[in-house]
């Protein structure tokens, strides 16, 4: 029995549904690119034909960064589902991130 | 080859007495820092900094990284400062910039959301100054020490690329030095400006320091500064040079044994010191002056610590010096306070404004042995010593009246806390008993360029004033003789 996993996920049929995520990048740098490559990994491997990504490039969108509030890049915001989560970083950690996305792969 | 050093260019700050202390403002282009414990005013000096700016057609982004946007157009509008209209003017961008510490981290990552959200604003308003308010706050996301120091030197590479003048304010620890992992701030930054806010004698005290300014000279002292209904108000008091006027002419002291004794009367722009045992007659003393000075048509300011305005005045009428007049006249101006109602910079802050206010000839400090109830002796001797400096400064008379508790010796005792070097002329009131009769005497001390009377007078306080004796004997030349280059005959 694991405790630490969320009642739905247990019962296999949570958070099935589409992810909607944005990525704010700035501009081309080595931490950008890294972000990409592994989001766009997860997404294949977890989230496949489930969900979308909109990427923002904060230096040529400085008004999007403001709106969001990001002052730290890369940054990747889970839109939907609910709750909102905002996850800093090039998204290195996979652990990490499946654990903030909610995907159940991400629990031990 | 050596050549002359170029000064480098400065952008004043408009802050009351610091661009004194920084021979003429900021660096241009480059960064200050300006760090501080709590509530010691870092915000307000960037607000002052950056709004001032604004006004005089220098544009400029707020970023804060701690409170809200809200909270800071409240701050600024306290002190003065319509945050709000002169955004809606283009003159000045609040960037509202908060980490809420739930973000999830995951691998690597820099400021660069932030640099391009100030980017924008900056280009938004063609702003030419940045303010970044309570940087170690975004610093704590990175949780390394080195990295810390990395985006930091990136962000002053920025700011500097794009020839912004900047203030990056910063807690420290309490009292002194930055935590050793902001440490390199001191070095990274071209001006460093200590705040410092803490208790002395129960009385809190603010204090300013420059620690550092390349390429440039500055004022090395601690200086106290207050946070006024105008923001912050510095007292650079400890400049190399006196500045002084020189004594003025004569006033008549509203009396005239007294003016024989002191050959015509105060000199202007003097400091007197009027001293003597309780109810010996100085406040009335000090009352006759403002009477006949005010009659004149001249302003005197009266600083009072001992009573209030009212009993002041009533008390006066019964030795038949009557100040009404001149109140209803507005010639005289009197500021009463308890000692204790705020720290020495407080009372010398309100007495500043007093003076820039109301313009007086004259002004009447009663009384020295009061002030030291502000806090300490230190506190005192600070208070007066500024004072006085300033007053002087002006070509104002200053006329201070102390409290003494016994005999008297030396001029130490005479001033209660050693300030006598600033002291022209003493007058000492005191009580002499004869058989049955307990009378007056008045005896001028010292009197600083000016021949005076040698002898103990007899005075009376009367329902019709005081009295005194045309003197019987014209004013002898006096035994200090250091100073006889402009003593009158």
């Amino acid at each position: 029995m694991n405790h630490s996993l969320p009642a739905k996920v247990r019962r296999g049929k949570g958070n099935r549904g589409h992810y909607q995520l944005r990525l704010f990048m700035a501009g081309d740098g080595p931490n950008s690119r890294q972000a990409l490559v592994n989001l766009r990994q997860l997404c294949q491997e977890h989230l496949k034909g489930r969900c979308t990504i909109e990427i923002i490039d904060v230096v040529k969108n400085f008004r999007a960064a403001l709106k969001d509030n990001i002052l730290i890049t890369p940054a990747l915001i889970l839109v939907a589902p609910l709750p909102k989560v905002v996850v800093l970083g090039n998204l290195s950690d996979r652990q990490k991130l499946l654990l903030a996305l909610r995907l159940p792969e991400g629990y031990p | 080859m050596r050549v002359r050093g170029r000064p480098i260019p400065k952008v004043p700050t408009q802050i009351s007495g610091l661009d004194e202390v920084l021979e003429g403002g900021l660096p241009r282009g480059r960064t200050t820092l300006a760090s501080g414990g709590p509530g010691s005013g870092k915000t307000v000096l960037g607000l002052e900094f950056l709004c001032s700016g604004a006004m005089a057609g220098e544009p400029g982004v707020f970023v804060t990284l701690e409170e809200r946007a809200e909270a800071v157009r409240k701050n600024a509008l306290s002190l003065g400062w319509d945050l709000a209209a002169l955004e809606k003017a283009g003159k000045v961008a609040v960037v509202e910039a908060r980490l809420y510490g739930e973000e999830v981290i995951s691998g690597d990552f820099d400021i660069s959301g932030l640099l391009a959200i100030v980017g924008g604003q900056i280009k938004r308003i063609k702003a030419r100054r940045v303010v970044i308010d309570a940087l170690d706050v975004l610093l704590r996301v990175f949780g390394d020490p080195r990295r810390e120091r990395n985006e930091l030197y990136r962000l002053h590479e920025w700011l500097i690329d794009r020839g912004l003048t900047n203030v990056l304010t910063a807690k420290v620890h309490r009292e002194g030095d930055a935590a050793p992992q902001y440490e390199f701030l001191d070095f990274m930054a071209d001006c460093v400006i200590r705040l410092d806010h803490r208790v002395i004698g129960q009385v809190a005290t603010r204090r300013l320091r420059v620690i550092k300014y390349r390429g440039s000279g500055f004022g090395t002292n601690e200086y106290p500064y207050v946070i006024g209904d105008h923001g912050i108000v510095l007292f650079p008091l400890t400049k190399a040079e006196l500045t002084h006027q020189a004594l003025g002419p004569k006033v008549s002291t509203g009396l005239a044994g007294l003016d024989a004794m002191l050959a015509g009367g105060y000199r202007r722009a003097s400091c007197v010191l009027i001293t003597g045992t309780s109810g010996t007659g100085k406040t009335s003393l000090a009352c006759t002056f403002v009477q006949s000075a005010c009659r004149a048509g001249e302003r005197a300011l009266y600083l009072s610590f001992e009573e209030s305005r009212e009993a002041m005045v009533t008390a006066m009428l019964s030795a038949g010096i009557d100040l009404r007049p001149a109140l209803r006249r507005r010639k005289l101006m009197v500021q009463t306070g308890l000692p204790e109602a705020m720290g020495s910079d407080g009372h010398l802050i309100r007495a500043l404004q007093a003076i820039d206010d109301f313009k007086p000839n004259h002004v009447i400090l009663d009384a020295v042995s009061a002030c030291v109830r502000m806090g300490s002796e230190q506190a005192a001797f600070d208070y007066l010593m500024r004072l006085v400096s300033i007053v002087k400064e002006r070509g104002i008379t200053c006329i201070m009246t102390n409290q003494i508790t016994g005999l008297v010796g030396t001029d130490e005792e005479l001033s209660g806390i050693g300030f006598s070097s600033v002291v022209d002329a003493v007058i000492q009131l005191r009580f002499v008993e004869k058989g049955r009769e307990i009378n007056r005497q008045v005896l001028i001390v010292k009197s600083r360029g000016s021949a005076h009377s040698n002898l103990r007078q007899p005075f009376a306080i009367t329902s019709l004033g005081i009295e005194i004796p045309d003197s019987p004997r014209p004013p002898v030349d006096r035994a200090g003789q250091a100073d006889t280059k402009d003593g009158g005959k």
